[in-house]
């Protein structure tokens, strides 16, 4: 392969933000997933009313209000939408979970589409954040001049920013401690006493909210328009399986894998469309639970 | 005598179909519908029945199945543009393409389990679409879809309005018969047994892994020939053929109208059709918002679809009686 250091960094750093995305997304997703046992089909979904409640709080009142209304208003969501609905399908099959996830995708989807029309939906960078970052200036080793649109870079940081943010809540606190007592064993914890169901439900708000924070700083760069929910979901929920579903550590490395592939695949078109489906494909050959997947989940 | 009768027992539902398929030219009109969507609903009767085989016989959920419907539809145009007019040749070589795909992805899809496999097989369809629009783009026709076919033909009967809609009509009585047949077989018994507990016909010896791919593989031939007999039906094949939205709808048609029943499937494909064509007159743009709240519901309160309201209807009639 033919390719310069220059080239070489900016690819590193378009996987990074290909994979803060999917990571941000997939994370909510393997967190629910994980606690809850159920898949969320309405995950894109949750993302989509993020973009449009971000770049309508945007338009309207700035981004410092977006930032600061958003993620909250989606961890609520999240909890109305537990408590009024999935917590009915959790003694029912996963296919039931499914299906009604699926369904709830469907109607968020068409009320946004009626709400706002199908088009996309100019989202204004704040001023802060416009422009490029001189990335010579940083990198020592790079010739010349090379440039990266600073807002990618924004995104990148948020990613790590909120990663490091929930290992710390389920590694450093105690309510953590329970939530990944629940990932092993529900069941022993309601034995032991342990409220689980309103674990559950914040839960469930947590991954909604990641959601939020996503849509907030991906939405200029995913576009805000009524097809990006399901767009973003199937690479995402790969990416869950790559990483080994309910694996959080899974999720990041299967997020950043993906991320890399597409963006150093890119200048070979063929190879861009299918490489997430061929890397998912060798994954489950060689390993079916997936790269840090738990021995007998789901397996 | 007593064949005769069991013969009559057995396939009463299927001598139903057949009456009110091949009778719906003369009422379905009358309903609003217009010709043409009948010939569509007959189509989709026979993606469901099959689709059915698979989610309502074994329980397996897949969310990829406009694969086989779009790869059989592009096999099918392009046979009928490139080697000849007449549509046996293109629906045999589209059915036997779209088969081996089935057997490829089964054989991928179905080392895991429920969640897995419908999440894969979704992958998989998403990737054949994006395939479609890129490396096959030479073929498909891209964005624009594949057009420019020639009239298809029955060896020398021309395929146009009526005679469209009973050779589909005909096609979906076949193969709803073939359906019945094979949910009373011993093997239809194992692909139920798998839903019920498949741990459980593992210990007793049976290679469950063997049915479950027949199953996939059987309800991958009836979306094949869906999807050759739309290309019949109208000459055109979109990428839309294979996205989610195609294999997300026949979920939908088989859920609203109740899984594992076979007729269900069916009444759910006709209600969904007749919404999207006939009722979305009046409801606009937001006809699948209203679909999708009906969706919902059925999924909350009634898993069982139509043929639980059905059901449920019926004894309450019958309980009636009897307590008089």
């Amino acid at each position: 392969m033919d390719m310069t250091l220059n080239a070489f960094t900016l690819s590193v750093l378009t996987g990074l933000q290909l994979g803060s995305i999917y990571v941000l997304i997939a994370l909510g997703l393997t967190l629910i997933f994980g606690t809850l046992g159920v898949v969320n089909f309405a995950h894109g979904a949750l993302y989509l009313i993020a973009i449009y409640l971000a770049v309508s709080i945007n338009n309207a009142l700035g981004f410092g209000l977006a930032l600061i209304l958003v993620p909250p208003i989606l961890f609520v969501i999240g909890v109305l939408l537990e408590r009024g609905l999935i917590q009915r399908f959790y003694n029912r099959p996963h296919t039931d979970q499914i299906l009604v996830t699926f369904g709830l995708a469907i109607v968020l989807q068409e009320l946004l589409k009626w709400i706002f029309g199908a088009n996309n939906i100019p989202f204004a960078i704040p001023s802060w954040g416009n422009g490029i970052i001189m990335l010579h200036d940083y990198l020592p080793f790079l010739e010349g001049f090379v440039v990266y649109p600073k807002w990618r870079m924004i995104l990148v940081v948020v990613a790590i920013v909120t990663v490091s943010a929930v290992f710390a809540l389920l590694h450093l606190t105690r309510f953590g401690l329970v939530i990944r007592a629940g990932m092993r064993d529900a069941e022993m914890l309601q034995f032991l006493g342990v409220n689980i169901n309103r674990r559950f439900m914040i839960v469930f708000g947590l991954g909604a909210m990641i959601a939020g924070i996503a849509g907030v700083f991906g939405g200029p760069v995913t576009q805000v328009s009524p097809e990006v929910g399901m767009q973003l979901l199937v690479p995402s929920f790969l990416i869950v399986v790559i990483g080994g579903m309910g694996s959080l550590g899974g999720a990041v490395l299967a997020g950043i894998l993906i991320g890399m592939a597409q963006s150093f695949t890119a200048p070979y078109i063929y190879l861009n469309t299918i490489i997430i489906y061929l890397i998912t494909v060798i994954i489950l050959l060689v390993r079916p639970r997936g790269l840090l997947g738990a021995k007998g989940v789901f397996e | 005598m007593i064949t005769q009768n069991n013969f009559w027992q057995h396939n009463k539902a299927v001598f139903i179909f057949a009456l009110v398929a091949l009778t719906m030219p003369l009422w379905f009109p009358l309903m609003g519908g217009y010709s043409g969507l009948d010939t569509k609903i007959m189509i989709f009767c026979i993606f469901v029945v099959g689709f059915d085989i698979l989610l309502g016989f074994t329980g397996y959920l897949s969310f990829g199945h406009a694969a086989f419907f779009g790869i059989s539809a592009y096999v099918t145009g392009i046979m009928l543009k490139s080697f000849s007019d007449n549509i046996i040749p293109a629906i045999i070589v589209a059915v036997a393409a779209a088969t081996l795909v089935a057997l490829i992805i089964g054989l991928l899809t179905l080392k895991r389990t429920g969640i897995y496999f419908s999440i894969l097989t979704l992958a998989f369809a998403e990737m054949f679409d994006s395939m479609a629009m890129s490396m096959l783009q030479r073929w498909t026709g891209g964005e624009n879809g594949l057009t420019g076919m020639p009239t298809p033909m029955l060896f020398d009967l021309k395929m146009q309005g009526d005679t469209v809609f009973y050779f589909c009509a005909i096609c979906a009585i076949i193969l709803f018969y073939l359906a019945k047949r094979i949910e009373r077989s011993p093997v239809g018994l194992m692909m139920k047994a798998i839903k019920c507990n498949q741990t459980r016909l593992e210990y007793t010896g049976i290679n469950a892994r063997k049915y479950k791919l027949l199953a996939f593989v059987l309800s991958a031939m009836y979306a094949a020939i869906a999807g050759a007999l739309m290309v019949v039906y109208e000459p055109f094949v979109g990428h839309e053929f294979l996205g989610w939205h195609q294999s997300g709808e026949v979920v939908i048609m088989s859920v609203i109208g109740g899984v594992g029943t076979l007729v269900g499937p069916m009444l759910g494909a006709a209600f969904m059709l007749y919404f999207e064509n006939v009722m979305s007159v009046d409801l606009g743009e937001q006809w699948l918002l209203v679909l999708g709240v009906i969706f919902m519901a059925v999924v909350i309160f009634m898993p069982g679809g139509f043929m639980e309201a059905i059901a449920r209807l019926k004894k309450r009639f019958f309980t009636t009686i009897d307590g008089e």
